[in-house]
């Protein structure tokens, strides 16, 4: 059975040191190695950074065998549903899409709301230690 | 590589390439003065080594001090560069130690963990062919997971990129491009072409780290082995390189 965890968190850039050390902590239930967390936080600090920073979102792992899921939403800034979506490598663009699909395994939107989006970011745990 | 020595042939040369930069706007003069004075830059951040914090972040946080002394510098001062520069160097290095609030916020057994964390890091990876956990540095650093993992949000808070080098312009023969050995693959070239203008504000290295990171999508491990630093301060140049990118946007 895979565990949860799940909080909100203040856009605010003040609460993104909070939201890497949430992160961290996350990935270290989860096995992850030193590198493949670092990449996790990354993806949640680029796609908070194109989030804007009003209001509160809710942060949720899902950590089963062999993967952590991460879920943040709702994030309402115009334009980054369909920015995650832009999956060809804009020349000249280093785009949001590019380097989520980067450093997670997977990634997408999964709800889609007037509310906002809800995006999943899933890393998986390589070989075990 | 040329470096300057504090010969008189040195500081003529030194002059030249300042006139260069100043006169004619020739940013490879700027580049290649940087190269000559980096030595000096890492005997200065030496003097301040064992303070809780990598030697190489006190050298970056240096090298930005050498950049604004080689870019404010008047060529009608009789001094030399390596004298103007020096005192630029120190403050800038000062001023990051103070900024950070380091030695009065951080317990000193926090500033001492995240100084092992790189070489741990480092002899981890080596030693198990793959990046380790978060467990495995902490049964090597003989602490609990949850210290390893302060110790390293510590070491992410610090700033010490070098995005104020400024445009980079051509890469080729750029003393500051650092990298290992040349990847000839095709598809890479390609990429390396489209790119190239999202970076073209970043200084050669960190350009660098980036295409290796994004276009050949190399992990970190490789990418600090390749341009002979450690993983975390690669870790570092990424996020900075892609928040001054983004912040560039706005």
């Amino acid at each position: 059975m895979p565990e949860h965890v799940t909080l909100e968190v203040p856009l605010d850039e003040a609460f993104v040191s909070v939201v890497r050390m949430i992160v961290s902590g996350v990935a270290e239930r989860a096995e992850l190695a030193f590198e493949d967390m670092d990449d996790l936080q990354l993806a949640v600090e680029r796609l908070l950074a194109e989030a804007g920073h009003e209001g509160r979102a809710s942060l949720s792992f899902e950590l089963g065998a062999g993967y952590v899921r991460t879920r943040i939403g709702p994030l309402r800034e115009r334009g980054l549903a369909e920015a995650l979506q832009r999956l060809d490598r804009a020349p000249g663009q280093l785009t949001l899409a590019w380097v989520l699909d980067t450093v997670v395994d997977s990634y997408g939107v999964e709800e889609s709301s007037g509310d906002g989006i809800v995006v999943r970011l899933e890393k998986l745990v390589g070989e075990p230690a | 590589m040329k470096q300057a020595t504090g010969s008189p042939m040195s500081a003529a040369e030194d002059r030249e390439l300042l006139r260069r930069l100043h006169k004619e706007g020739d940013v490879r003069a700027r580049e290649h003065l940087v190269a000559r004075h980096l030595p000096l830059v890492r005997s200065l951040a030496r003097r301040y080594a064992g303070r809780g914090e990598p030697l190489e972040d006190i050298e970056q946080v240096g090298a930005i001090g050498l950049l604004k002394a080689i870019d404010r510098f008047e060529l009608e001062r009789e001094v030399s560069l390596a004298t103007y520069a020096t005192p630029n160097v120190v403050g800038e290095i000062k001023r990051h130690f103070r900024d950070k609030g380091w030695a009065i916020r951080v317990p000193r057994a926090l500033q001492e963990l995240n100084a092992r964390m790189s070489s741990t890091i480092e002899r981890l990876t080596s030693r198990l062919g793959r990046s380790p956990s978060i467990a495995e540095m902490a049964s090597e650093l003989g602490v609990t997971p949850e210290e390893v993992l302060e110790a390293l949000e510590v070491g992410s808070a610090y700033t010490t990129l070098s995005l104020s080098a400024g445009p980079g312009g051509d890469d080729d023969g750029d003393p500051l491009e650092s990298i290992g050995e040349e990847d000839t693959n095709f598809e890479r070239t390609e990429h390396r072409a489209s790119l190239e203008p999202a970076l073209h504000h970043l200084p050669s290295r960190e350009r660098e780290i980036l295409r290796m990171r994004f276009e050949e999508g190399l992990p970190q491990t490789q990418i600090a082995e390749r341009v002979g630093l450690s993983q975390m301060h690669v870790s570092r140049l990424i996020r900075k390189s892609l928040a001054a990118m983004r912040d560039e946007l706005d």
